[in-house]
């Protein structure tokens, strides 16, 4: 495996090197740059697939070593949401959140030990898959969401102040844009979280044969889940836009992650990935 | 080689518009009148004339007095005696000259700081030259690069990157805040010259219509069949505003004609859209609180100047890393001026065939494997080079019997530089584009993702 281990590292430097290009592109204003720091992340990407599938077919099947595994995927979710937000709007300036959150992402999960643990063979289930698949897409969306929320607040309030436009905020969007990508977001990422929760109670019911069972993290995810509904609420029946959702967006995606980093690691949960 | 490049002109700074349009040369081509001749002293030329300037690019034989022979010529042309002229021309001399050329070009020495006229203005000439037969190697050389520069300065600097104008600007954060302004509608309370102006740049931009709201109806009715918007009483205002994005108010009124608590209203009906208020009545228009409001952003005339102010700082700031690049460029172009000589060319030649030899031999001997002895090792070397040398051979003597015709020779000597790339120069794809229209792939892409809303 040790082969296997450069191979990681490999994908993790490219990372780096592709959001580190992206900045000095920003910085810089020059447009060359951002397509190099495009390019490595595709490139990256895509080693990142094949390290993946290896891993799952070594496995046979999914969850063989929990925490890496999933790690590795979460990380690939953000690209893949990314790699869409560019090629349908154009919105390049995402990989400045992209790059760097697949990066810490990705090299968590190298430093996180596989736990040795034979994993029941229900893993292999169609919900599970579900459970996981549609929960992180939706994570990834939110990252996005997370990304241009910042963006929108810091042009807003140059805006509202009359600041002038010096340096890489002249290149960020325009506000629409940054409205859209929470748009976005929060109308898939909603759904999609629902059906994550919910794929992962029937999967409960059926291993467990009961759904819930006051697990911390089954706890904070119906919590994200009613602040998420009541932003997509607003957003569609309201008509909220502009700085609300952006803060909200924000705050969900944190809640997210610190759920991710404290529960999964230091709250007896099942959960857990093994340290 | 003696041929010198001269740059002779006046601009606004040095002469005032009673005399610019005394001198200007709007259609005039050298070679039929006379400034370009075979016998004459000047080899070739490009005027350049804009409402801002006059100026002459010319290649001549320093000996024959070129210089004069522009201001003679130029006298004549526009009934105007010599010395008027020479009391408010600049002359520059090579270098100088070209230093000169690609300031203009990349719009330094331009009233406006950065304005982008000048280029096009300068490849008008430029296309004009060429159908003249006046530009040849050494002009068209210069201008490729200026147009070049000129590109460098506008992609390197901020120097055309902010508005200098206030409706300029006010249109400029209209698209900060909206993005593509093709969905938006714009409304203009009262009808002032300024607000005028800024409805035709937001139409420029590609806004969707204009509401014209005005005191005296028939005004309004004018002013928007003028844009093609509609009109509508000044009283019913208010009602309007949900339809709006873009408000841009320049009435008479001595007290606020928009108020917060109105605008507040207006938002709840237009599901929160964001909504931009340009104020450029004095006294204002509309209530200062509107700006705290959420999703609404209000800037008077005071803030756009102020918008204004900066960006032409900051332009004149930008101008010094550009007066670099500037430098760096004159010094690349001094270089290709020295290689024009016969020498240098000939020279160059050779070594590119010795490396390209080399190269092969290495190449060559890789693929023998490790076991060759030294005798190929010899042939080979004898063989590559030797090859070299016929190749070269009939170029180098053809080119050495041009010299004795030296209007030949220059361009004989660059078209060799070209054809063997001895500069290692890439040409651009859109060498000879002018960037008027830009495209905007997204916005179609965009609709096809997600409608709007």
């Amino acid at each position: 495996m040790t082969f296997f281990r450069l191979f990681e590292f490999l994908v993790a430097f490219l990372y780096f090197a592709g959001a580190l290009v992206f900045l000095v592109g920003l910085v810089t204003h020059k447009t060359s740059f951002t397509k190099v720091s495009i390019w490595t992340t595709a490139t990256s990407f895509g080693l990142h697939t094949i390290d993946l599938l290896v891993t799952w077919l070594h496995s046979g099947g999914l969850g063989a070593d929990q925490g890496p595994f999933y790690f590795s995927l979460l990380a690939w979710c953000f690209l893949v949401i990314f790699f869409a937000f560019w090629w349908r709007l154009r919105m390049k300036f995402l990989a400045l959140i992209a790059s760097p959150l697949a990066l810490i992402v990705f090299t968590s999960s190298l430093a996180i030990s596989p736990s040795t643990q034979p994993v029941p063979q229900t893993f292999v289930g169609l919900w599970f898959g579900l459970h996981i698949g549609a929960l992180f897409v939706s994570i990834a969306l939110l990252a996005m969401a997370f990304g241009s929320g910042v963006t929108y607040l810091y042009l807003e309030k140059k805006i509202k102040t009359k600041a002038r436009f010096k340096g890489f905020s002249r290149d960020l969007p325009s506000l629409h844009t940054c409205d859209r990508v929470n748009h976005v977001s929060v109308v898939a990422g909603f759904p999609l979280y629902t059906v994550g929760i919910l794929s992962g109670f029937i999967w409960a019911a059926f291993t467990w044969k009961h759904m819930f069972s006051w697990d911390p993290k089954e706890v904070v995810s119906l919590l994200i889940w009613l602040i998420f509904a009541y932003v997509f609420h607003q957003r569609l029946a309201i008509g909220w836009n502009g700085r609300k959702p952006a803060k909200a967006a924000i705050w969900l995606f944190l809640l997210v992650i610190a759920s991710m980093l404290f529960i999964n690691f230091f709250v007896p949960t099942h959960h857990q990935f093994q340290m | 080689m003696n041929q010198t490049i001269y740059l002779i002109g006046l601009n606004h700074r040095t002469a005032d518009v009673s005399i610019r349009e005394q001198l200007a040369l709007p259609d005039c081509n050298p070679c039929l009148q006379g400034l370009v001749r075979p016998d004459g002293p000047i080899r070739e030329a490009l005027i350049l004339s804009t409402c801002n300037r006059v100026e002459f690019l010319v290649v001549g034989d320093p000996q024959k007095d070129p210089v004069q022979e522009v201001l003679h010529f130029w006298g004549s042309t526009c009934s105007v005696d010599a010395q008027t002229i020479s009391k408010h021309a600049y002359t520059y001399q090579g270098l100088e000259a070209i230093h000169h050329l690609f300031t203009v070009a990349s719009s330094l020495d331009s009233m406006i700081l950065g304005e982008p006229q000048i280029l096009g203005q300068l490849k008008q000439a430029y296309r004009k030259a060429v159908e003249y037969g006046s530009a040849r190697v050494i002009v068209s050389r210069a201008l490729h690069k200026a147009f070049s520069v000129a590109k460098r300065v506008r992609t390197e600097t901020a120097i055309a990157s902010n508005a200098v104008s206030i409706s300029y600007a006010a249109v400029e954060l209209a698209k900060r805040i909206f993005g593509d302004l093709a969905p938006q509608r714009a409304m203009l309370v009262g009808a002032g010259e300024m607000a005028e102006l800024a409805a035709t740049h937001l139409l420029g931009a590609g806004i969707q219509g204009i509401t014209v709201a005005n005191r005296t109806l028939c005004r309004g009715e004018e002013l928007a069949d003028k844009f093609g918007g509609k009109a509508i009483a000044f009283e019913e205002l208010v009602d309007h505003l949900p339809e709006v994005d873009i408000i841009i108010s320049s009435t008479g009124s001595q007290h606020a004609v928009i108020r917060a608590r109105d605008v507040k209203k207006v938002l709840k009906k237009r599901k929160h859209r964001p909504m931009f208020f340009i104020d450029i009545a004095v006294p204002r228009d509309i209530d200062p609180d509107v700006n705290g409001l959420d999703n609404v952003y209000l800037y008077d005339i005071d803030d756009l100047k102020e918008v204004v102010e900066e960006n032409l700082a900051e332009r004149k700031e930008e101008a010094g890393k550009a007066e670099l690049i500037v430098k760096e460029e004159v010094d690349s172009f001094a270089l290709w001026l020295k290689s024009l000589a016969l020498k240098p060319t000939i020279v160059d030649l050779l070594e590119r065939g010795e490396a390209i030899a080399e190269k092969e031999i290495k190449k060559t001997l890789k693929s023998l494997g490790p076991e060759v002895s030294p005798a190929v090792h010899e042939a080979l070397q004898v063989l590559a080079h030797s090859l070299i040398g016929k190749l070269y051979c009939e170029p180098i003597a053809y080119l050495k019997r041009r010299s004795k015709e030296e209007d030949t020779l220059t361009k004989c000597i660059h078209d060799t530089r070209r054809m063997f790339n001895l500069d290692n120069e890439q040409v651009p794809q859109d060498a000879h584009k002018d960037r008027k229209t830009r495209t905007c792939p997204h916005k179609t892409a965009n609709e096809r993702f997600w409608p709007h809303k």
